[in-house]
C-alpha cells in the first residue's frame, strides 16, 4: 500500500493529464446560448402572465358583480321613476276631471 | 473579423469604416455594446471565452451534457448580470469567477444524486496506484471522481481548483470569494477527507 500522500498526488498528477473536455460541444454553442436567452425571455413573460392570471381573475368577477348591481340599481330607478311619472298622469287627470284646473 | 464587422454598426461612436480598419473590439467594448442592446456582441464574447469555460465545466462534471450544462449557465448568468462587471479586471476574470459559481451550483446539485448513486460503481483496488507508469489518466479520473462524489461540494471545488488546476491560493480565492486563508484551511480538510475515503476503501 503506497503512502496516502503520495497516492492522492499520483491521482492529481495523472488527472490533470487528461485534457480538458467539450471540445465537440464548441459548435454553435454560441447559437445554442442565445436561443435560451430568448426562451428565457418569453418564458419570463409567460410566467408573469400566469403569476397574473389570478388578479384579473379576481378583477373580472369584481366587475362583473359591479355591472349586475349597477344594472339592478338602474332598473330599481326606472321603475321608481315610471312609477312616478304614472301616478303625477293619474293625479293630472283626476284634477281635470275634477274641475280642478 | 466578420463577427467584428457585423456587429460594428452598433458600437457606440464608431463609425463602420473606421471598424473595418480598426482591430478587434475589445471585450469591454463588446460588453458595452451588450449592454445597450446588441445581441450579436455578447454572441462574440461567448465564442471568444466558450473554450475557457468548457475547459473549467469539463473538470467538475462527468460528461458532455453536463459540460454543456454549466457552460450554458455560465453565459446565461454573466448576462444576467452583465450590468454587474465593473470595468476594474478584465472580462474573463469576471467570466471565471461566474463559471466557477456555476460549477459550485452544479456540484451542490449534484449531491443530492451522489448520495444514492451506487457508491461501488467505480470498483478499484489500491495496489492499482502503486505504479503511476500504470495508471491512466482516465482511471485516475475515475477513482478521484469516486472519492470525490463523498466529499462535500466546497471541498470537491478547492481541491479541484486547488490540486487539480493548480491555481494559486489567491486566485482560487478571487474566485471563490473566500479570504486566502480559508482557501487553505479547506483545502488541507478536504485533502485529509479524500486521503481518508481512500483509505477506508482500501481498509475494506
Amino acid at each position: 500500500m503506497p503512502n496516502a500522500d503520495e497516492m492522492l498526488d499520483r491521482l492529481f498528477r495523472a488527472a490533470r493529464n487528461e485534457a480538458p473536455g467539450g471540445a465537440s460541444l464548441e459548435f454553435a454553442f454560441e447559437t445554442r446560448v442565445m436561443a435560451r436567452l430568448r426562451d428565457d425571455a418569453s418564458a419570463g413573460l409567460f410566467t408573469w402572465a400566469w403569476k397574473l392570471a389570478p388578479f384579473f381573475a379576481a378583477l373580472a368577477v369584481a366587475a362583473g358583480l359591479w355591472s349586475r348591481s349597477a344594472s339592478a340599481q338602474a332598473d330599481a330607478i326606472a321603475t321608481l321613476i315610471s312609477e312616478a311619472s304614472r301616478t303625477q298622469a293619474e293625479a293630472a287627470l283626476v284634477s281635470y276631471l275634477t274641475g280642478g284646473r | 473579423m466578420t463577427a467584428a464587422l457585423a456587429i460594428s454598426p452598433s458600437l457606440p461612436g464608431l463609425s463602420t469604416a473606421a471598424m473595418s480598419e480598426a482591430a478587434p473590439p475589445t471585450d469591454e467594448t463588446l460588453v458595452a455594446a451588450t449592454l445597450a442592446g446588441d445581441e450579436a456582441a455578447f454572441s462574440e464574447l461567448i465564442r471568444r471565452h466558450k473554450r475557457r469555460v468548457f475547459g473549467t465545466a469539463s473538470r467538475f462534471a462527468r460528461n458532455d451534457h453536463q459540460i454543456e450544462d454549466i457552460a450554458q449557465e455560465a453565459f446565461i448568468r454573466a448576462f444576467k448580470n452583465l450590468q454587474n462587471f465593473r470595468h476594474d479586471a478584465p472580462f474573463e476574470h469576471w467570466l471565471a469567477r461566474v463559471t466557477i459559481s456555476a460549477c459550485y451550483d452544479f456540484l451542490r446539485r449534484e449531491k443530492k444524486h451522489r448520495a444514492t448513486a451506487r457508491l461501488d460503481a467505480v470498483e478499484f483496488d489500491l495496489r492499482d496506484l502503486s505504479s503511476e507508469r500504470d495508471l491512466s489518466a482516465r482511471r485516475a479520473r475515475e477513482v478521484l471522481a469516486w472519492a470525490m462524489k463523498r466529499l462535500r461540494p466546497e471541498e470537491q471545488l478547492v481541491l479541484t481548483l486547488c490540486e487539480i488546476e493548480e491555481r494559486p491560493i489567491r486566485e482560487v480565492s478571487s474566485l471563490t470569494g473566500w479570504s486566502e486563508s480559508n482557501v487553505k484551511v479547506r483545502a488541507f480538510r478536504a485533502r485529509q477527507a479524500l486521503k481518508q475515503i481512500l483509505c477506508d476503501h482500501a481498509e475494506r
